[in-house]
């Protein structure tokens, strides 16, 4: 019927399959590897730390509501973004995302710096109801936040699985002192693993962040992590010059 | 009965390839509604009824899984386990472990979904679902390849068909940029909650380095398969240069891999990845529309069929919707074009003109090529074919023009300056402002959805249909024999 | 030569290289031959090769 020339690529499957994978590999090797030795990538700069237990929680409940999906944490180097969000964001200041929030879709605002900018209460009133302090938002309500008791049982276990990833909570008393020396004795404290559920009700307590020290819900904690995002970096301390090399 | 079933059926598994059918259009009409009832919140956010399980945030993987895994992803195991056993000629290896891929995926998908509703989420697009179903997509994956590359290393036909080389990259591919993709730290062993192992830049190179190549292979390359046995097939022309399918397949494969930072524009990693990145993405332009020009051609000598044949309509509407979304791709990725588009609804018009134009229309018309030949019978109804494509067209048109108009003028917007130098407009003026195109990017999404239904409907008589002629033929059978 | 290939930032040019001469051995490893370009375009059929199956089933009609 067909007299086939057997060629190798064509009629193996063995080799096509290598091959194709070698020209699948190529391309994310060059591409991602680098970025793995570190050191070449991000900028040092003084302030950026763990999360706190409580703003970590707080994180876990903007990834579990999606907030990505509708905001980005990522300020790019343009005029416009700078006067309407703040300096652009830096490597070194996600470098203890696990996951990165960085998004790609702004129906909603930029919340890379969005610390600070409003009061505890206006978090809270715009969560549970972003139409009564922005009207023409469309923002989906959360009032459940509000009603709902942080379940911070797990909290050692969160810490422990980032510990593991890379991120400097302390597990001992050794660790501990490590991080006294690198971030100084008040925060190290947050990121001792044995202490965490103490720290979270004080931390929560402390900053009062939806208006009701009774008790710790999901609101204290997501209105904890919003205003920490962006605050670390005093980058009154930084000259633009010595940033952008790194871009 | 085995003197009276043809021989195709006999011949080939066809029983896993009708199951992988039927749950793609099942998926197609779920996903599709989701994505609908997403788009209505964004334009009516009553929608949300203050409840989290419908609210936006964590109904938008439900959609994205849904359509790219759910619809997408059926639609690629029953094409690629009946194109491969057709181009090779034999029947499908393993058939056990084939029945195990298709209740291993609709767990995945039905699981992935009810996790995100629940708020269990990795937090990264396309990719939310947790370590568990992870690890299941890694079972039902390798046993997925062991099938496919099973069947090739059996088959009856010396060379193997370039549709395949496109499912193999897929399959390939696939399974590469899921396994890296995902690597997590679970919280706890009875918890399905997880840390990604990477942070910051390097997750995020990781993340779209998967993301784009999921667009790129499964979204492309797998579908691109489907495109170069259909289309052939249903025209009943080969395909016009068998050469240029080789130069196009090698040229994808090597290329893709190198785009996915393009995303990443203007963001906190290293400039050079950035270009790298941008200048591929150009270069792909070519085979991309290598492609296109291969299938259009393959299709010029049966122009006349379009006028009466709604499928081949299908077909000539996704290739040319591949070639638009191929163009407007590498566009985007030029960095002064992205400062503009990125964070916009633009993005999301141009995956939608890829996705629906492309992905669905191709699969649609695979699919009307394929079912009647499953159930050995006619399509059902031509005329609801028909209808169907109008629908679908005008569907996406709405939506992409509306995406298209919204996203620049949301990008526009935020970088407009007045007179004093200060920003014109608030953040929340450009909301405003897009309410009457997310209105009518719901009511286009409408469209699509209605047209997915009316398939659906057309395929179930056609099955049934089938499956009454098939009870009727043994009787046939035995009163002329 | 080993230093500039082991700089990062010089993975486009590096690349592009790589990519140029795949893509150069390729094309002419399929258009090069005129026999070779004979026989590959003899499997556009193999979808067909089948066929015959199926117009056996028309018998259903």
């Amino acid at each position: 019927m067909f007299k086939f020339k057997h060629e190798n690529l064509e009629t193996n499957a063995g080799i096509l399959l290598v091959a194709t994978m070698l020209a699948i590999s190529i391309g994310g090797l060059v591409e991602i590897a680098p970025l793995f030795m570190i050191d070449s990538t991000m900028e040092k700069v003084d302030g950026v730390r763990p999360y706190t237990p409580l703003e970590q929680r707080g994180r876990d409940i903007y990834i579990r509501e999606g907030c990505y999906t509708c905001h980005s944490q990522m300020i790019r180097p343009f005029r416009d973004e700078q006067l309407r969000y703040g300096h652009y964001s830096l490597a070194s200041e996600s470098k203890y995302d696990h996951p990165f929030q960085w998004g790609s879709k702004r129906t909603g605002p930029d919340l890379a710096r969005v610390g600070g900018k409003y009061s505890n209460e206006w978090h809270v009133q715009h969560l549970i109801k972003p139409t009564s302090v922005v009207p023409e938002s469309v923002m989906p309500n959360y009032p459940w936040l509000l009603t709902t008791p942080l379940n911070y049982a797990d909290i050692g276990d969160r810490m422990r699985a980032l510990r593991i990833t890379g991120v400097p909570y302390s597990a001992n008393a050794e660790e501990y002192q490590r991080n006294v020396a690198q971030f100084g004795e008040a925060v190290a404290k947050t990121l001792h693993i044995p202490d965490a559920q103490k720290n979270l009700v004080a931390q929560a307590q402390e900053g009062n962040y939806d208006g009701d020290r009774t008790n710790v819900t999901e609101m204290d904690a997501l209105v904890a992590y919003l205003q920490v995002l962006g605050t670390m970096v005093d980058f009154r301390q930084y000259k633009p010059e010595d940033l952008v090399k790194y871009r | 009965m085995a003197a009276t079933s043809n021989p195709a059926t006999e011949q080939y598994n066809f029983d896993i390839v009708k199951k992988f059918a039927v749950m793609t259009l099942v998926w197609g009409v779920v996903g599709m509604f989701v994505g609908v009832y997403i788009a209505s919140e964004l334009a009516w956010p009553f929608l949300n009824f203050d409840s989290p399980y419908f609210s936006f945030g964590r109904f938008r993987p439900v959609h994205t899984s849904g359509v790219i895994f759910g619809f997408g992803g059926s639609a690629l195991f029953a094409t690629s386990y009946y194109v491969v056993q057709r181009t090779c000629q034999t029947r499908l290896f393993a058939p056990g472990l084939a029945t195990f891929t298709f209740w291993g995926w609709q767990a995945v998908i039905v699981l992935a979904a009810l996790s995100y509703v629940m708020g269990y989420s990795q937090g990264r697009e396309y990719a939310e679902m947790e370590w568990p179903i992870d690890l299941l997509i890694l079972f039902v994956w390798v046993a997925y390849m062991a099938v496919f590359i099973g069947t090739l290393m059996k088959r009856k036909q010396p060379h193997i068909y370039v549709a395949n080389w496109f499912y193999l990259a897929f399959i390939l591919a696939t399974a590469l940029l899921h396994v890296f993709n995902n690597i997590a730290i679970p919280v706890g062993l009875f918890t399905l909650k997880s840390y990604s192992l990477f942070s910051g830049p390097q997750d995020a190179m990781t993340q779209w380095w998967y993301g784009h190549n999921a667009v790129g292979f499964f979204l492309t390359a797998a579908f691109l398969g489907m495109m170069y046995y259909f289309v052939p097939k249903h025209a009943g022309r080969p395909v016009y240069s068998y050469r240029l399918s080789i130069v196009h397949f090698w040229a994808l494969s090597f290329m893709y891999m190198w785009v996915g930072t393009h995303h990443l524009h203007w963001t906190a990693i290293p400039d050079w990845t950035s270009t790298l990145a941008a200048t591929f993405s150009i270069m792909l332009l070519l085979p991309s529309w290598g492609g296109m020009i291969n299938g259009i051609m393959t299709l010029s000598g049966a122009w006349d069929k379009l006028r009466t044949d709604p499928v081949m309509r299908f077909m000539i509407v996704a290739l040319s919707f591949y070639g638009m979304s191929t163009f407007e791709g590498p566009l985007m990725s030029l960095k002064d074009v992205n400062a503009l588009s990125h964070y916009t609804d633009w993005t999301v018009g141009h995956v939608h003109s890829g996705a629906l134009g492309w992905v669905a229309m191709i699969s649609f018309g695979s699919l009307y090529h394929m079912i009647p030949r499953l159930w050995n019978t006619q399509i059902y109804s031509v005329r609801l074919v028909n209808l169907h494509f109008w629908l679908a067209t005008i569907g996406v048109l709405l939506y992409i023009t509306a995406m298209w108009i919204s996203g620049i003028m949301q990008g526009l917007m935020w970088r407009a300056f007045d007179d004093f130098g200060n920003l014109q407009y608030s953040f929340v003026e450009s909301v405003a402002a897009m309410h009457p195109y997310y209105a009518m990017r719901a009511i286009g999404g409408m469209f699509f959805l209605s047209g997915m239904v009316l398939m659906a409907y057309n395929c179930a008589m056609t099955i049934r249909q089938g499956q009454r002629a098939a009870q009727a033929a043994p009787a046939v059978a035995l009163a002329s024999a | 030569m080993l230093e500039w290939l082991a700089q990062a930032e010089n993975a486009k040019s590096l690349g592009l290289v790589i990519f140029f001469v795949t893509f150069c051995a390729i094309v002419l490893w399929v258009y090069g031959s005129k026999k070779r370009g004979e026989r590959l375009e003899q499997h556009k059929n193999i979808p067909f090769l089948d066929d015959e199956d199926e117009s056996k089933d028309k018998f259903h009609g």
